[in-house]
């Protein structure tokens, strides 16, 4: 069998990347903080205008049908660009799981075509991303997930260290007419999709990290010298690279478990986030270090990425947690 | 309407590029993708057959080892069909020699119009757009910045150094455009998917019915004898002032003409 993404997939990869290298620009990405909604005015239309948004929705909703392993060299573009918008949360959770409960759900069709967005809040996190702008919500209340509109829910907000995730508390009320699905086994893969989403985007965040930096410490001269040249450094960033390398097929792996619903796709989706948060914490704290002073900044832009990662990193479950259920998974539950 | 365009496919822009010590030219056994500049004829084109309501965009190209990176980029933001041009014995052809072949490649269609991008982003001639016009015996229009179809016709905005000319010209012609003409569209994956499918007409020199004596580095009528690279710039004169600093720069001035 060959798992080597396919010529499709590559292109789409570059089509985003150039779409996002020219409008998700950190001048945009800073704007975005700014702003009232916390996104980039039009990005959003245009994702949705070159399938991105619809990827994940049944062909008869308007969109394209696709996968996680479609989907994941995407996120990890979302990464790279800091890109601040419900990408994660709409296309790879909220949707599919939508799809699976009910493929014919009216909403399915704008959420496609990038006309609403649908966030997602499961009880693992206090905290919605994005709900204030969302049209609805896929919310969980116990084993039962429920497809709350807009109209039906407030929003009290909250800061995040990443200003453009934002963040609050949901009040809901279940009903009859909300109900998605009773299904725990649906609960527990649109957890699995969150986090692997979220593991992708780490896995961009930190690659972007590492390219800035190796770039910084190319040209920053010290003693007449570029400090990348000491060897402390090229130590810090190919330890960085490393973590990177070592978490980026498991990400992929994980990304075909969840899309062919693989028995054992919950301990390959947790293996994924706990080596891509440790990929992300490390990239972030190199980063910073070989940077030196500037890094901590606000006018420098490897905030934006820094509290992202940081942020991700803790976000659908941290390492340390995701550990314990590769644990769990492997020898059984140890309390 | 059916529109032709000439497009290149480049090495990538990004990847430092290599001379192949042998030939002297520029390599390009790596893959190649759709030359930026020509982005803009393709959307343009694309526009234009949208506004018209009817027709085509077909893609013209020359490269070597049949290769359609490039193509199908162009193909996935729209364009319906390609003609690709590939033959060993065009191997070190100029530009006179890529308007020969390209010509005879748009000679295969009957286009009411035909876009080229001003220049290459790689090999900067700027001279095979007019030299595949006055081949095909067609008008042509350089510089366009912006391009309206009315009737039997085009209306160019031609781009020149004070503001731009209004320009007329009966179809069928061509029309070079500059970069800015148009936003290019990003292809959609839709669009990804469905370029596999399009056709690709892979032909030859010997298909178009040209002389291979007469392209390639057979044809060029030229020759690289060496390839050195550019001089490194030499540092400037520092001066140390001991009171005559100025007399010194007005002398280097004068030297100069610019007083």
């Amino acid at each position: 069998m060959d798992f080597t993404f396919t010529e499709d997939q590559y292109l789409f990869r570059d089509t985003v990347r150039e779409l996002l290298a020219d409008k998700c620009t950190p001048t945009a990405v800073r704007a975005a903080w700014e702003n009232r909604s916390g996104r980039v005015d039009g990005l959003w239309g245009q994702l949705a205008d070159m399938g991105v948004v619809g990827l994940t929705a049944p062909d008869a909703a308007g969109g394209l049908g696709l996968n996680e392993v479609d989907l994941v060299l995407l996120l990890e573009e979302a990464g790279r660009a800091a890109l601040p918008e419900p990408l994660a949360e709409h296309t790879a959770v909220a949707v599919p799981t939508v799809a699976d409960a009910a493929p014919d759900h009216p909403l399915l069709g704008p959420a496609a075509a990038g006309e609403i967005t649908i966030s997602v809040g499961l009880e693992q996190s206090p905290y919605v991303s994005g709900a204030e702008e969302a049209g609805a919500l896929v919310l969980q209340h116990g084993d039962a997930l429920h497809l709350v509109e807009r109209a039906d829910y407030t929003v009290e907000s909250t800061r995040s260290v990443d200003e453009s995730r934002r963040l609050g508390r949901v009040r809901w009320t279940p009903s009859t007419e909300s109900s998605l699905s009773t299904d725990p086994a649906l609960v527990a893969r649109a957890f699995d999709r969150g986090a692997l989403a979220a593991a992708a985007q780490c896995l961009g965040i930190a690659q972007q990290l590492l390219d800035l930096t190796v770039a910084y410490v190319q040209d920053r001269q010290q003693f007449g010298k570029p400090v990348g040249v000491n060897q402390a450094v090229k130590h810090h960033l190919a330890n960085v690279g490393l973590a990177i390398e070592f978490a980026r097929p498991v990400t992929y792996r994980a990304a075909w478990c969840v899309a062919n619903e693989h028995p054992e796709l919950t301990l390959e989706v947790s293996t994924a986030k706990a080596l891509a948060s440790d990929a992300v914490d490390l990239a972030c704290r190199h980063a910073l270090q070989c940077h030196g002073a500037i890094g901590y900044t606000v006018e420098y832009d490897l905030q934006l990425w820094l509290k992202r990662g940081w942020a991700l990193a803790a976000s659908w479950g941290d390492a340390t947690w995701h550990r314990q259920r590769v644990a769990d998974a492997v020898l059984g539950p140890t309390g | 309407m059916n529109v032709v365009v000439c497009v290149k496919q480049i090495p990538d822009p990004a990847d430092p590029g290599e001379l192949d010590p042998e030939t002297k030219t520029l390599k390009r056994d790596s893959k190649l993708i759709l030359d930026e500049s020509d982005s803009y004829g393709v959307e343009m084109a694309l526009q234009l057959v949208d506004a018209a309501g009817e027709g085509e965009v077909t893609l013209v190209s020359m490269a070597p080892n049949n290769e359609v990176g490039g193509l199908r980029t162009a193909l996935a933001m729209g364009a319906a069909s390609a003609v690709l041009v590939s033959d060993e014995a065009l191997a070190g052809t100029d530009a006179l020699g890529t308007a020969k072949v390209l010509a005879a490649a748009i000679g295969r269609t009957s286009p009411d119009l035909v876009l080229a991008a001003t220049e290459s982003s790689d090999g900067y001639t700027g001279t095979v757009p007019a030299q595949v016009a006055e081949l095909l015996g067609l008008p042509s229009v350089t510089f366009a910045k912006e391009i309206a179809v009315d009737g039997g016709g085009v209306h160019v905005k031609r781009q020149t150094e004070d503001g731009y000319d209004s320009v007329e010209c009966p179809m069928p012609c061509l029309v070079s455009v500059t970069a800015g003409v148009v936003e290019p569209r990003y292809p959609s994956f839709k669009g990804i998917m469905a370029a596999k499918s399009k056709p690709v007409d892979e032909v030859t020199v010997a298909d178009l019915g040209i002389d291979a004596g007469s392209v390639g580095w057979a044809g060029g009528g030229q020759e690289i004898v060496g390839i050195e690279p550019a001089p490194a710039r030499e540092s400037g004169e520092v001066i140390e002032d001991e009171g005559d600093a100025h007399e010194r720069i007005v002398a280097f001035l004068d030297e100069l003409k610019v007083l």
